[in-house]
């Protein structure tokens, strides 16, 4: 009986100890293997809006971009149920405008590649478009439909925030869906345009939308824009385009935030962010630093729980 | 002499300890260094208490399809076969491409046979979200068996027309042959027109698909020439002539590979229903209802369903 357990205490051992061994050559990269974490925290969206606002807080505030469509077509109500799910801070979608004017979720001009049909979106009618299903990333079929701008924000409502892409120039109409679902207080629309212009074509929805000015840090005048928009608007924050780290505009960055306007780098492509993004953050997490280390607010990634995961044990997000 | 009993007794059980000490270690070691190994003895006696999880163009959730990250991603999330398709060069390369043009998943444009290994490798893939821009190159066949070996095992898809020799030339030249199942819809004895006794070189696993023409003659023809280790089953429905092949071959104890990536290849029970409405009511009833193994879409959320079930403890890392 003894000789039993300890032959079995021994094998254990042994197995165990096999398997450990295992488990590192696994890992390819020398170091342990990122698995993401499935998460399910939620935030309310009061908080998410004070945390907006908070340009001097440590809390990241975490995008993503067209929704988890890693998991879900992109642009899909279920992409956006994903977010939630997921503790995601604010979901990026692109609205677009049919042939009969209903507003509907859409990245691309043409329906070709995420859809079972063809054509542009300003050549079809909502009739027509929502019998077709959303593809998934390899191209096929789901049972996923198309959403109408309308669908999504009443998902939306009191859980996440909400960037419009693409809705600049047909926001009067996207408005009306904004206020008719009554999300006003959660959308966020952005603009790579100096202060001037926007004054004058989106004036009357300033205060009443929060707009976040896009901000090229390689274009000349980078300096002059960001100061004419912290003196006439202060916005909730500027997006970055930051295409090489060694750009001095960086060290900018606390300035603005104590001026009160929070700042945004997407770590989606390495032209965002000086090569500090997610495609390397996949392989080493710690990419990711550059963004802490830069006291960025806002980061808009195409990882989002990879991103979260990363944050929360940086007790950088809750 | 009672004492004698007990100690000839503590002997023989000492001899037997460590008799299993060393087997333990032996495949411990076999554990280490090669895990394809170990999936190839499961393919060979497949078992209900396993269940394989094959991944359908690698993990391309996670990277570019048939890239090696979504490889890489397979054999970091312990998938046993990573499902890739390979395509000849203008200049005869095998390459990781699932179209017959590189202009759905990379920023370049052309047919795989016009262009040149040079010509792939100078473009870049694209993410699921179609954009462009990554860092991430097509792989050759080489370079995957090479990221593979010892490690997964990997289903050569689009292989079967023209370029099993090629591929056979690559699985020699990287000790990998005992690793790569190639497939195709193809009858036996077309197969063995074409390549002859290259056949019974390789590991080859028929697909019986819904257009096969009378599929029990095409498995038992099968059967007889090459006894394949395993067959790929698709079925549109439960009365489909392919299902009811699905039983007879479990009871030969032939390995059976499922599809479960759209509505058509397994009666509806899909890795989307498996999201939408519970794994129970797709890959649990896969498995049920003869399922050896499971091609997906979605590794991760499967090995995890898998793991719960207790099907995967065989293999456990």
């Amino acid at each position: 009986m003894k000789l039993h357990s300890f032959v079995s205490c021994i094998v254990l051992v042994v197995i165990s100890g096999a398997c450990r061994q295992e488990s590192v050559n696994g890992a390819k990269y020398g170091e342990e293997v990122f698995l993401e974490e499935k998460t399910e925290k939620s935030i309310s969206i009061d908080d998410l809006i004070a945390n907006l606002k908070d340009s001097r807080n440590d809390e990241v505030i975490v995008v993503a971009h067209r929704g988890d469509w890693r998991n879900a077509p992109e642009n899909s109500l279920q992409a956006i149920e994903n977010c939630i799910k997921m503790g995601v801070d604010m979901v990026e979608i692109d609205v677009r405008e049919t042939k009969d004017g209903k507003l509907i979720l859409m990245h691309d001009e043409t329906i070709d590649r995420t859809t079972t049909g063809t054509g542009k979106v300003t050549d079809l009618t909502w009739e027509y478009l929502q019998t077709l299903y959303l593809r998934d990333g390899i191209g096929h079929k789901t049972p996923h439909r198309i959403p109408t701008l309308k669908e999504a924000l009443e998902l939306c409502k009191g859980k996440i925030l909400v960037n419009l892409d693409k809705s600049y120039p047909i926001f009067d109409k996207c408005f009306k869906v904004v206020e008719e679902t009554d999300t006003k207080q959660q959308v966020v629309i952005k603009g790579a345009i100096p202060y001037e212009q926007v004054k004058e074509e989106f004036g009357t929805y300033l205060d009443k939308v929060f707009f976040m000015p896009i901000v090229r840090l390689n274009h000349p005048n980078s300096k002059s824009i960001v100061n004419d928009y912290l003196n006439q608007l202060q916005p909730v924050a500027f997006e970055f385009t930051v295409p090489q780290d060694t750009i001095k505009m960086i060290e900018y960055f606390d300035d603005i935030r104590i001026q009160g306007s929070s700042v945004s780098v997407n770590s989606l492509w390495p032209r965002h962010n000086g090569g500090h993004d997610d495609e390397k953050a996949a392989l080493h997490p710690s990419v990711y630093d550059w963004f802490i280390e830069n006291h960025i607010d806002i980061i808009q990634t195409d990882r989002p729980q990879l991103l979260l995961d990363y944050l929360r044990k940086k007790n950088l997000h809750n | 002499m009672e004492i004698l009993k007990r100690n000839v007794k503590v002997v023989l059980f000492l001899g037997k300890f460590l008799y299993v000490v060393v087997l333990v270690a032996q495949s411990a070691e076999v554990l280490q260094t090669n895990r394809a190994a170990l999936i190839l003895e499961h393919l060979k006696n497949p078992s209900n208490d396993y269940v394989l999880a094959v991944s359908h163009r690698g993990d391309w959730r996670y990277a570019p399809e048939n890239s090696l990250q979504a490889i890489q991603r397979c054999i970091d999330l312990g998938v046993d076969i990573v499902e890739i398709d390979v395509r000849l060069t203008k200049d005869g390369h095998l390459v990781a491409m699932h179209d017959y043009t590189i202009d759905r998943t990379t920023n370049g444009k052309g047919k795989v046979s016009e262009l040149t290994l040079e010509e792939i490798k100078s473009f870049r893939l694209k993410n699921a979200c179609g954009v462009k821009g990554s860092r991430i190159q097509v792989p050759t066949l080489e370079e995957i068996m090479k990221i593979t070996k010892d490690k997964i095992m990997v289903n050569l898809d689009k292989v079967e027309g023209e370029t099993v020799r090629e591929a056979y030339e690559i699985l020699k030249r990287t000790g990998t042959m005992k690793q790569a199942i190639f497939k195709g819809r193809e009858t036996v004895q077309t197969m063995r027109q074409k390549y002859g006794g290259l056949l019974d070189s390789i590991i080859y696993m028929p697909i019986l698909i819904d257009n096969t023409k009378n599929p029990s003659q095409f498995v038992k023809d099968y059967n007889n020439d090459l006894s394949p280790l395993a067959y790929e089953v698709t079925f549109d429905s439960e009365r489909s002539e392919n299902f009811k092949q699905i039983s007879e071959m479990r009871a030969n104890g032939i390995f059976v590979l499922t599809i479960a990536l759209w509505d058509a290849l397994v009666a509806g029970r899909t890795d989307e229903m498996s999201m939408l409405q519970g794994p129970e009511k797709s890959w649990g009833w896969l498995i049920a209802n003869g399922a050896n193994g499971i091609m997906t879409d979605r590794p991760g959320e499967l090995l995890q369903y898998l793991g719960q079930k207790g099907l995967r403890d065989w293999l456990r890392e």
